[in-house]
């Protein structure tokens, strides 16, 4: 079997026409496996969803929403949840973050305290025995919970966080808008959820701003409050008193097991105001008396004016730059490609209010026309995360490339042999690639090229470069011991050598079949499997050509002696 | 039997092979590297996810009265500016809203932790002059990636609806102390709780009947609550005498009993204008609730719920820990629930990481089965059994070397073992395919045996040593990748290249060893290679 392979190599080397069929063909396959990377056939994605036993459901209300409300949308998504045959047991965390988890830590979760946010946590049954993974299984819930409950108050915000597979990020995709003027970063912000609401593939929403409510300020009259004898401590304690109530005092106790306060406050009938208008409130506070330095009851209505305002939105920024940020999570897709949807959307209908100049790699300036005031549009969360990876990962492949070229120089002392090695282990990408594709065809869901295939395809360039290193070494040997013709030593070192060359490539592959089934490494599998079938045919067919093509004679210092048949070695 | 070796060995291949080929210290050496290999898995702290190093602080600044805008320049961009002098910080984030500021200085991914919490608590602690006027004290809050995150969570719930709350929370809290003190456990944490308090809810008509004001409530009800230390007297012979002032508050009724005004020599009582009860706070909004499936698969209605949440200590076992918490819970189930308490865990990372960690375990033994096999159908099962041995003494040191230098057993860990697992082979399957195509090689029929091994070994010890160090030196680059990602990933750079110069010295030394005692010369003048 040996021998037919090396006379078939034989054959090949020396037909200077075959030989350009070879080159030709690898050229071709080569070029086709890098054209595929910008098109849409093979997605690029950071990490791709795990199958997880547990997932959370960050419930979001308008500011200004009472516990009671959130509880009411809470208890609908857990009424939705209760229906799932693979569910276990829900928790509900009303006005807190649940138990801090990967995500929560940089999603803010543990600085949850208001009465508009929730959070349900859902465990579910081992992922062994569960047919459905939890990423398909938020991909289904998601409309359904959102059709049911999130239109019971308005701008209800509801997501769903999994556990991440690497890394935890903010959000698959975070738009910062930068600005000095608060209300044009509202403005602006807003248009660009818009944009994302109708961008595809872009699910949970969420404008990092709080919603502006109607509230009323208390205003305190300093000419009536001091002809009445009062002051403004007296008038804020009692309104918080009545109101919010306050722990007047502590009781030890032996039996308990902290301290006991004593709380006082009206009681709840007492407190409410029949409604959010000026005139309830005015008539509740009435009620309210306050006693001045000469013991006379003075009503609290006698010396405030009350009057409705706005809420005070919070102010966010980001290294000294006034911001805020446009959430969006991807649904089962990779990040990239909505978001260069939603930008181009964003170039081509934003310009009627604001000039757009494209800064960096994909972040945007832009100019109000009529003020002229200037924002800055910057991507992060997965996408900087991923485009970091990413990047970081090439440079690492870079080096890994020049430290190997350097390490053949050395070796061989030959710049054109350790160049055929490099050039030799570089073909494994067209292998990486074309198992991506051919992956993603078998698979349901999307197959994602991500930094994990780049992981693997970097060790490749190592364990291709092996099998040409032996190859060269053996044709060597050949050549200055043994004294064989080039052509001749290169066939025979290629036929002997392709044994323990598909041996090892073939425990390669053997080894990451059981990668590949995984979410995670599944790139990385997938990358050393194709990998490798791509590295043995460029090691045992276009290396030999391409020794062949270089003037060996002259790398290994070697003069030819005199000819042996290989027959006789 | 001893010839002496002609064949003088050029590389560190053949000699490590001659070394060892006739050493009776070489079975010894394979016995003792599995061992460390198997003290290693067992010893090392198991994980769901590597360790990061993840470091930031948050500083809280309350500055009542003041709105958004006010706090915003006031205090958020002073200390924004200041905390820009911080070397090794990432980004400043920062929120001003009605009353509060939070600031919160991200680290670059790396950054050690207890020198970054140092410096953001020093930098405040200098600035704190240029806070305002009526600002409160800072709290700081650093994060700790490891105290933080809870591995095991148990939401406690009573069967009984009418039970009081707050008798939940006195049952959890004395098992939270329990829990608190198994070894490793750094924090635990109450949610959802519903603490003691006496409520004195004032109604508002009667107030208004008495003609009476709720600062008067106040007054009254805080000159009779006044705890004092007890009085330490002397005598005239200098005894000590103890008095103790016993607390006018002693239960709810001493609570109701307050008078609040005298009206024309009768007594206004505090239970006369206010409803008074011993419950719980109910002024935190926050609660938890929980839905479990019953044994007929029906979920039931949401209850009321207390979780305890509990973490550990950096560099520690989740799933010892996750176990013997669960230990310790058994322990209190019957007394419980004869009380109508029921608890169910709702987070285990111990046991997720257990799973994860055996499966991959279970995947790379599968792993290394099946490439035995194939070995056997090419190479023969003499060749293939050594070259199966080699894979656990390769991983087993491995192991050790992760475990000497702190590393946990995680996903990644084990992924960086079953992606190494396809190299390591190479250097046992090249060894041991030379020494087959040595034996079988007609040409060499007579020579002597080891003198074949060594040679055989010595051959391809160049081209697989060069070709070794090229894998690991793809692998070094991985080690600079920055970010999470970097962090995440770093078990791969770091074991992968151990495991590769493991596997040479492996199958220079052990290879040639066993074949010398498994393998046979070919009778027959084979013509096969």
């Amino acid at each position: 079997m040996y021998k037919k392979f090396e006379n078939y190599l034989l054959g090949i080397l020396n037909h200077p026409s075959k030989k350009r069929v070879v080159l030709l063909g690898t050229l071709i396959a080569f070029i086709l496996a890098v054209g595929l990377i910008p098109t849409k056939i093979v997605l690029a994605k950071m990490l791709p969803g795990k199958n997880n036993d547990t997932y959370n459901i960050y419930i979001d209300l308008p500011n200004g929403s009472s516990i009671e409300q959130t509880r009411r949308v809470s208890e609908c998504v857990v009424g939705i949840l209760q229906h799932e045959h693979e569910a276990l047991d829900t928790e509900v965390f009303l006005g807190a973050g649940s138990p801090l988890d990967f995500a929560g830590l940089i999603k803010g979760s543990n600085f949850k305290n208001a009465e508009n946010v929730s959070e349900v946590v859902i465990n579910l049954t081992k992922k062994h025995h569960r047919e459905e993974p939890s990423y398909m299984m938020v991909q289904r819930l998601r409309p359904v919970v959102l059709k049911e409950c999130g239109n019971i108050y308005p701008q209800t915000n509801i997501k769903f966080i999994e556990p991440p597979a690497g890394p935890p990020t903010m959000a698959a995709v975070v738009a910062e808008v930068y600005g000095s003027n608060a209300e044009g970063i509202r403005h602006l912000s807003n248009r660009i959820e818009g944009v994302f609401k109708k961008t595809e593939g872009l699910v949970d929403i969420d404008v990092m701003q709080d919603e502006i409510y109607d509230k009323f300020e208390v205003r305190v009259n300093t000419d009536k409050i001091s002809k009445s004898a009062l002051n403004v401590k007296q008038v804020n304690d009692i309104l918080y008193l009545a109101f919010e109530g306050m722990g007047v005092a502590v009781k030890n106790s032996q039996n308990a097991t902290d301290q006991i306060p004593i709380f006082l406050t009206l009681t709840p009938e007492g407190k409410k105001f029949d409604a959010r208008t000026q005139s309830a409130i005015e008539l509740k506070l009435s009620g309210l008396k306050l006693m001045n330095q000469m013991g006379m009851m003075v009503p609290i209505t006698e010396v405030v004016d009350i009057v409705p305002v706005k809420s005070n939105p919070m102010i966010m920024s980001k290294d000294l730059h006034q911001m805020a940020n446009v959430l969006a999570e991807t649904d089962m897709v990779s990040q990239v490609y909505p978001l260069m949807d939603a930008r181009n959307t964003i170039i081509n209908t934003f310009g009627d209010e604001y000039e757009i100049t494209k800064t960096g790699l994909f972040n945007l300036e832009l100019s109000d026309k009529k003020t002229k005031q200037m924002y800055a549009l910057k991507w992060d969360g997965e996408m900087k995360v991923t485009l970091d990876t990413f990047v970081d990962l090439g440079g690492a492949f870079i080096a890994a490339l020049i430290l190997i070229f350097l390490l053949m120089v050395v070796y061989y002392k030959s710049f054109i042999l350790s160049g055929i090695v490099l050039l030799g282990s570089f073909l494994s990408i067209i292998g990486v690639i074309f198992g991506h594709w051919i992956m993603d065809m078998f698979t349901a869901d999307t197959f994602f090229l991500t930094a994990t295939s780049l992981i693997g395809f970097i060790a490749l360039i190592g364990i291709s470069s092996r099998n040409s290193l032996l190859l060269i070494d053996f044709t060597k040997s050949l050549m200055v011991d043994k004294g064989m013709h080039k052509k001749e030593a290169i066939a025979y070192a290629t036929a002997t050598r392709a044994k323990p060359i598909f041996l090892t490539a073939a425990a390669i592959i053997l080894a990451s079949t059981l990668l590949a089934s995984d979410a995670v490494f599944g790139g990385l599998g997938v990358s050393l499997i194709f990998g490798t079938i791509a590295a043995v045919i460029a090691s045992l067919i276009v290396v030999p050509v391409l020794l062949d093509n270089s003037e060996l004679e002259r790398h290994f210092n070697f003069h030819e002696r005199k000819a042996v048949s290989i027959m006789e070695p | 039997m001893h010839i002496p070796h002609s064949y003088v060995p050029k590389d560190s291949a053949g000699k490590l092979a001659k070394g060892f080929l006739r050493n009776p210290l070489t079975p010894i050496l394979g016995i003792f590297l599995l061992a460390i290999g198997y003290m290693a898995l067992m010893l090392m702290p198991r994980e769901e996810n590597p360790q990061m190093v993840v470091s930031g602080s948050t500083v809280i600044i309350a500055l009542p009265g003041a709105t958004a805008a006010e706090v915003e320049n006031v205090i958020v961009k002073p200390l924004e500016r200041k905390l820009k002098e911080v070397k090794g910080i990432e980004h400043i984030y920062g929120m001003a809203m009605d009353n509060v500021a939070v600031l919160n200085a991200a680290f670059f991914i790396g950054e050690a932790k207890e020198d970054s919490n140092l410096k953001i608590y020093d930098k405040i602690m200098q600035n704190m002059s240029i806070l305002p006027k009526g600002a409160m004290q800072p709290i700081i809050k650093p994060l700790d990636i490891d105290v933080d995150i809870p591995i095991v969570s148990v939401a406690f719930y009573s069967n009984n609806p009418d039970m009081d709350p707050t008798l939940l929370y006195d049952h959890v809290k004395e098992i939270q102390h329990h829990i608190n003190g198994l070894p490793n456990v750094a924090v635990t944490d109450i949610k959802g709780a519903k603490k003691h308090q006496y409520n004195v809810l004032v109604d508002m008509n009667r107030l208004s009947g008495y003609n009476l004001s709720l600062g008067q409530i106040v007054q009254a009800t805080q000159s009779l609550a006044y705890n004092v230390p007890e009085i330490k007297g002397k005598t005239k012979e200098n005894e000590i005498v103890m008095i103790g002032v016993r607390n006018a508050i002693e239960s709810i009724e001493d609570v109701g009993n307050i008078i609040v005004a005298q009206y024309g020599g009768s007594a206004i009582y505090l239970r006369d204008v206010a409803t008074i009860s011993a419950g719980s706070d109910i002024q935190n909004f926050k609660s938890a609730l929980v839905s479990v499936k019953d044994e007929t698969g029906k979920f039931s209605p949401l209850k009321d719920q207390i979780t305890l949440t509990v973490s550990k200590l950096q560099g520690t076992n989740a799933v010892i820990i996750a176990d013997a918490v669960k230990e310790e819970l058994a322990k209190y189930k019957e007394q419980m629930k004869s009380e109508g308490i029921s608890y169910v865990i709702t987070r285990n990372d111990g046991e997720r990481a257990n799973e994860a960690v055996n499966e991959l375990v279970f995947h790379l033994l599968l792993s290394i089965v099946i490439i035995a096999i194939l070995l056997v159908f090419v190479l023969g099962w003499r060749e293939s059994l050594i070259v199966t041995f080699t894979v656990p003494a390769i991983l087993a040191i491995t192991l050790f070397i992760a475990y000497l230098t702190g590393q946990t057993i995680n996903r990644i860990t084990l992924f960086a073992f079953l992606l190494s697992l396809g190299l390591l082979v190479d250097a046992a399957i090249i060894v041991i395919e030379n020494i087959h195509r040595h034996l079988h090689a007609p040409s060499e029929h007579d020579r002597d045996f080891d003198e074949l091994m060594v040679e055989a070994t010595d051959e391809i010890g160049a081209p697989t040593n060069i070709a070794t160090l090229a894998i690991i030196l793809t692998m070094v680059p991985m080690a600079f990748v920055g970010q999470m990602m970097g962090q995440f990933m770093k078990p791969i750079p770091a074991n992968v290249p151990v495991a590769l110069v493991a596997s040479l010295f492996v199958a220079y030394i052990f290879t040639p060893y066993l074949a010398v005692r498994l393998l046979k010369k070919p009778d027959h003048h084979g013509d096969k290679h």
